[in-house]
């Protein structure tokens, strides 16, 4: 398996990085070998080699940093996402694969418009814990993490929700509707980060991984007591 | 009038509140009188600050505020002068309040030389609008608890903009640490900076969690000659030209001892050899902020030095203590920076070594725990020989298990425990020596629950003899 995390050093913020860890030990803990490669601005990557892609958020500053290299990359990142390939991105990486980012000022500034979506920024923000209910493979999932965004951000009809808020804002803090997906590209708001304390979530873009190779998608089973008395802990607290 | 009977209502009512929360025995009662002193008379807190004859010092910054205005604290006690303290890390405007009143007369006369004072990063431009600071300390910018301050950048922006409205005060900055250094200019009064020159420690590549990396004046990525630890070290810009000063007051040969720190130092004033009765490169940085504050504060260099030989840590700052006959030490963790210098001194006890964890998620610790993440647990899988059990308590405690699992922690260490079964676990662990770690609210309960089972240790007297 080929992990190919997007800009460590510059999106970090709220230790995204504990997506990439949980993606490559749950591939580790069933004999899958993984590559971990950090991309940096200029480094060369070729996606289609990639099986599984992570997108962070980070600063204002960070942001427009890496928005120019990754504008480069655009067209193979979108033959690579149309092929099928896993991406995760969080926060400001979900807004960065949209068509655009308003101000508050009026200035748009353009995404990579890979997803049919697009952000505003609000005058206040949302922060908090979030439970989001999700379906994998036709059953329902909670979810728990933390939500911290000014953006506020519109599904167009080309992309569904990655989920149905339960406790907290979500996109919008509106139509109650959390993260996006289309094809095998899920973004969420959710930092926590979100893929550690949710296994299913993570087994779930592994088996995706795998079957995108045409690989037998069928995962050992792993023992997630830790995982889920933690997320328990969470939805206790917030579901009452 | 009006203002004289405020004030006397105000200093009288926050007596009764101090009663009571003595009474009651509910929490330190740090904040709730300056709380309610404030509520009746608005301008008490400038009033009484204004009584210090000497002036006023302030710390700030993301680490070390409480430890370095407690070591400032202990110079200026060692040199006779009398201080007004927020000891207790209350560094709130209601804490620091509550620290004058707890010094006024009824009639609101405070008879004090100094007050030293620890703010709050987001509360400095409060504090400062109200009490002018003569000097101004500031330690270092790490990234703290976003959900309540948002990014470092505004931190170190609201603490630019405020110095900017205090023409004349003195600053004393750490030379390392390119944000501090930045704020040179802001103030316009004189400037002194502390630093650490280059040891056997230093590292030319950089750990994980560093954010300061890029120059604060032109935003190009700053190259280092090697680091301390974060983004603290010697760097320069490439772009302005934007350097590390140099440090006026500079430790070198610096010695780090499994119970003290110690360094050659060299400043305006001479050469000394200085001496930090607690752990951690970190505290070196502390010993030498509070150095150059006492210096700017006219102390002979003997007489602080002396002072800081004789430093005995606030709650959970590096406290020691005894649990038969094993040592035992509590530390505050608060942000992926302070958490990982927790871990390099937990490594560097006498092992096996048994740990406590207690992470909770009230506002005081920050609500989102995310930056649990962010901490290089990963070495305590390379070095999982050195722990023998790692007990996790505290509201999200299961949520830092699982971070001990994901940093590939044999499943065998891991455990998740209420918080009085946990102290007690890691007492009676068959470990060398225990480690308990705590976020600010759980400092609390951890530090009630193992007093009751622990001799604490902080005297001086009790350190060997230099070996």
């Amino acid at each position: 398996m080929k992990v190919c995390h997007l800009y460590p050093e510059l999106l970090n913020l709220y230790g995204d990085r504990g997506n990439v860890m949980a993606f490559a030990r749950r591939c580790r803990w069933r004999g899958l070998g993984v590559e971990v490669l950090p991309v940096n601005p200029g480094d060369p990557v070729d996606f289609r080699e990639v099986d599984f892609l992570f997108l962070g958020g980070g600063s204002d500053r960070e942001q427009n940093l890496i928005a120019r290299d990754l504008e480069k990359r655009r067209d193979l990142l979108q033959a690579a996402v149309e092929d099928g390939l896993v991406v995760l991105a969080i926060c400001g990486g979900y807004q960065l694969l949209g068509r655009y980012y308003r101000t508050l000022e009026g200035r748009v500034i353009p995404g990579l418009g890979l997803l049919d979506l697009y952000t505003e920024a609000g005058r206040k923000r949302m922060i908090g814990n979030v439970v989001i209910e999700l379906e994998i493979e036709g059953e329902p999932v909670r979810v728990v993490g933390f939500e911290n965004h000014a953006g506020r951000t519109f599904l167009g009809p080309q992309v569904s929700p990655l989920g149905r808020v339960l406790v907290g804002c979500g996109n919008n803090g509106e139509d109650g509707t959390e993260g996006a997906r289309c094809r095998n590209v899920f973004c969420s708001y959710l930092h926590g980060p979100l893929l550690p304390k949710n296994p299913r979530l993570v087994d779930y873009l592994i088996s995706l991984a795998l079957a995108r190779r045409g690989l037998p998608a069928d995962l050992a089973p792993l023992d997630d007591s830790l995982e889920n008395a933690a997320a328990e802990v969470m939805l206790r607290r917030l579901l009452k | 009038m009006v203002f004289r009977l405020r004030l006397i209502t105000a200093i009288f009512v926050a007596r009764a509140v101090m009663w009571l929360v003595r009474l009651l025995g509910r929490g330190r009662g740090s904040s709730l009188p300056g709380m309610v002193a404030l509520r009746i008379c608005p301008g008490i807190l400038a009033h009484l600050a204004r009584q210090a004859r000497r002036g006023v010092v302030m710390v700030t910054g993301t680490n070390g505020k409480t430890t370095t205005n407690n070591m400032v604290a202990r110079i200026a006690g060692e040199a006779g002068y009398r201080v007004v303290v927020n000891a207790e890390g209350a560094n709130m405007i209601t804490g620091i309040t509550t620290a004058f009143l707890r010094k006024a007369s009824l009639w609101g006369r405070v008879d004090c030389d100094y007050a030293l004072l620890e703010v709050d990063e987001a509360t400095f431009p409060r504090v400062t609008r109200q009490v002018r600071p003569d000097l101004v300390v500031v330690t270092n910018f790490f990234r703290d608890q976003l959900d309540r301050y948002g990014e470092l950048d505004t931190t170190v922006s609201l603490i630019r903009e405020a110095l900017e409205k205090l023409p004349g005060t003195g600053l004393v900055l750490n030379a390392d640490d390119p944000l501090v250094a930045s704020l040179a200019a802001a103030a316009g009064g004189e400037v002194l900076y502390y630093g650490l020159g280059e040891h056997r420690r230093v590292t030319s590549s950089s750990s994980a969690a560093r954010e300061g990396r890029f120059c604060p004046r032109c935003g190009q990525e700053l190259a280092y000659a090697y680091y301390q630890y974060s983004q603290l070290g010697n760097y320069r810009c490439p772009g302005c030209g934007f350097s590390r000063p140099p440090a006026g007051v500079e430790g070198t040969e610096v010695l780090p001892e499994e119970r003290r720190t110690t360094c050659r130092l060299r400043s305006p004033a001479g050469d000394y050899e200085l001496v930090i009765p607690v752990p951690g490169l970190y505290n070196l940085y502390n010993g030498l902020a509070a150095f150059t504050a006492g210096l700017v504060l006219g102390v002979e260099p003997r007489v602080i030095t002396r002072a800081l030989a004789g430093y005995t840590p606030a709650t959970g700052r590096m406290e020691r203590f005894r649990y038969r006959e094993k040592p035992v030490l509590l530390n505050l963790v608060k942000n992926p920076t302070g958490f990982n210098e927790g871990l390099g001194t937990l490594l560097s006890l006498p092992g096996p070594v048994d740990v406590l964890i207690a992470i909770n998620d009230n506002d005081a610790d920050g609500r989102d725990i995310s930056w649990l993440w962010d901490v290089d647990f990963e070495v305590l899988e390379e070095e999982h020989r050195h722990v023998n059990l790692l007990v996790c308590t505290g509201q999200r405690g299961a949520e830092m298990a699982v971070r001990l699992k994901y940093a590939g922690v044999p499943l065998e260490k891991i455990v998740v425990e209420e918080m009085s079964r946990a102290v007690e676990r890691v007492l009676n662990g068959p470990g060398k020596t225990a480690c308990l770690l705590a976020t600010y609210t759980a400092l609390w309960p951890v530090e009630r629950i193992l007093s009751g089972y622990a001799r604490r240790e902080n005297r001086v007297e009790s350190l060997p003899s230099v070996s």
